[in-house]
């Protein structure tokens, strides 16, 4: 939901998803391709293409040009196959550029929790960990946070102590331990009581594996199918 | 020019009378309406299923009408069928051209159909005697892209394309029944009305149209977005449309009343909307957008419940099955996902 960030900001404005998303995939595919049968007065037809000027009200409601139109044809699987692990490898790694944090951060006060949420880097993802001494399920909480924390350094974990934070009120011990996770200021998860999604005895296997059907947590695995690329596809 | 001058002055004389009658109409708005109902409360969905077995980003994806298998299209240059509770592929059918945008699942079940920069749209039979997939016919006519397709049968099916028309086609004999002209834009996206009898079209010249599938006429054309609706879709009961535009809002018109209902909207939200899809009960709304983030919209309250997938911003398209049961979403990762 962000409009921009410093790595977007160079790029020209352009649509990733639906039909103007293939149009402009296929755009970029025939400007960065290997493939030689592109001359460059076409290269110049495509960049101006995807990037429209304001005044051309005419040509706003048209998304493809008649001579684009005319350089479609069929394309080299080889150049294909490259530019879309291309795509790929980028998306990754646009999201993977961010801070590394290494342990749950002690938060002392609620100011202190308002600052994480709306300072952090814009995709960091913050998980707070609302708890009470005494409290149960809290203090297991807590060390799964510590392992996760070591396994996840993208995340920035925190810890805050309802009473501290000024919000016993809001936070009581029937709704301990409660995790809350917030991405640019932006709350995605609420999640109070959150052990008794868990059995007694819980681990960080637990807790990794209940954020993970939320879709909360970073992918571990990079995508499954960017090497396997040449085995034969099985059409039953 | 004095004439172009006095037409120009005429029509938008013509929109402001609409605008005022339309306006008379309106005894009550959709919030006041609304007012007794309490909010749903956030709204968190879990993965249930991951579908995996494309190579590259998912450009759509269709749900059959048994809500257990679907469809998609990548940019792998593959459509897949597959059954979302095993997670098994059922169908990997290789296509010409890379650049799908559109993949469709007929009612039956026994045909999918797919389109995109080769501006045709293909059908394939699932259910062929040697139980091969192959291709049963290219839809040709259309001079621009294909950006969607849906079926209304086994013999007939909806096109709307880059070349701002929509066509209805008779499948067997692969020819234009019916030719639907009007939009001053490209057609971005199409929805079949519960009874089979009317569809919408959402455009690039920021306005959807209500179409009378047998009469071929334009019903109703419903403006207000200030750029181009990418996606659009009936309202459960089919009473009202849902469009998404790149202006980053969701509008809900009501074909009764003849005038938009309400806008989905939220300062904080800046990017445009490319996919859409409603609950069963109509009660939520689901926007993608172009940043690959799904937001979740009370549709009643006007209020933002919910987001999905929260972590990663993956998601490219997004489905919801007829049951209403589940959600699928595509993403740019390869992998499609199944919510509830």
């Amino acid at each position: 939901m962000m409009s921009g960030s410093t790595q977007e900001e160079e790029e020209l404005p352009v649509n990733h998803t639906g039909p103007k998303g293939v149009i402009n995939d296929w755009r970029r595919f025939k400007l960065d391709s290997l493939d030689q049968t592109v001359p460059q007065s076409k290269k110049e037809l495509l960049r101006q293409m995807s990037s429209p000027r304001e005044d051309d009200k005419e040509r706003l409601n048209r998304k493809m040009s008649v001579q684009e139109y005319e350089m479609i044809q069929e394309e080299d699987e080889r150049c294909l196959k490259h530019y879309r692990k291309q795509c790929m490898q980028e998306m990754h790694e646009r999201l993977s550029f961010c801070p590394a944090f290494e342990e749950v951060y002690e938060l002392e006060s609620g100011d202190a929790f308002l600052e994480v949420i709306e300072n952090e880097h814009r995709l960091t993802l913050v998980i707070v960990h609302v708890y009470q001494p005494g409290v149960k399920g809290c203090e297991q909480l807590n060390s799964c946070l510590d392992c996760l924390a070591l396994e996840y350094s993208s995340i920035k974990f925190c810890r805050i102590d309802a009473v501290a934070a000024g919000a016993s009120e809001r936070f009581t011990p029937e709704v301990l331990p409660a995790l809350l996770v917030y991405k640019a200021s932006e709350l995605l998860g609420h999640f109070l009581a959150v052990t008794k999604h868990f059995n007694e005895d819980f681990f960080a296997t637990d807790v990794e594996g209940f954020l993970n059907e939320y879709g909360l947590l970073p992918k571990k695995e990079f995508t499954a199918c960017a090497d396997d690329e040449d085995e034969g596809e099985d059409v039953e | 020019m004095g004439e172009m001058e006095e037409l120009r002055k005429e029509m938008e004389n013509l929109k402001d009378q609409i605008t005022a009658a339309r306006k008379t109409f309106q005894d009550t708005t959709l919030q006041e309406a609304a007012s007794g109902v309490t909010v749903v409360g956030r709204v968190q969905l879990k993965t249930r299923k991951t579908l995996r077995g494309h190579l590259a980003k998912i450009y759509a994806m269709h749900w059959g009408t048994d809500s257990t298998l679907c469809v998609s299209a990548s940019q792998d240059g593959k459509l897949i069928v597959w059954d979302s509770i095993t997670t098994n592929k059922v169908n990997a059918i290789p296509l010409k051209s890379s650049w799908v945008m559109t993949c469709a699942y007929a009612p039956s079940g026994n045909l999918v159909a797919c389109g995109g920069l080769d501006n045709m749209c293909s059908i394939y039979n699932l259910k062929g005697k040697d139980g091969n997939v192959k291709v049963m016919r290219e839809l040709a006519a259309h001079t621009g892209y294909l950006s969607c397709c849906r079926f209304l049968s086994d013999t007939e099916i909806i096109t709307s394309s880059g070349d701002c028309t929509c066509v209805l086609w008779d499948i067997e004999t692969g020819t234009e029944k019916m030719v639907f002209a009007g939009h001053q834009g490209d057609c971005m996206s199409l929805g079949v009305s519960p009874d089979f009898k009317f569809f919408i079209s959402g455009a690039c010249d920021f306005t959807a149209k209500l179409w009378d599938i047998r009469e071929a006429q334009c019903r109703q054309t419903f403006s207000g977005h200030e750029s181009d609706i990418n996606a659009i879709g009936f309202f459960p009961n089919g009473n009202a449309v849902i469009t998404g535009s790149d202006d980053a809002t969701c509008k809900l018109y009501d074909l009764r009343a003849d005038q938009e209902l309400i806008t989905y909207q939220d300062s904080s939200i800046m990017c445009g909307v490319t996919s859409l899809a409603a609950s069963k009960s109509g009660r939520l709304l689901l926007a993608g957008h172009d940043d690959f983030n799904v937001n979740i919209w009370d549709m009643l309250k006007s209020e933002r419940v919910g987001v999905l997938a929260g972590h990663d911003n993956r998601v490219s398209c997004i489905g919801v099955s007829s049951d209403g049961m589940a959600c699928c979403t595509g993403s740019w990762d390869s992998f499609l996902k199944i919510w509830n």
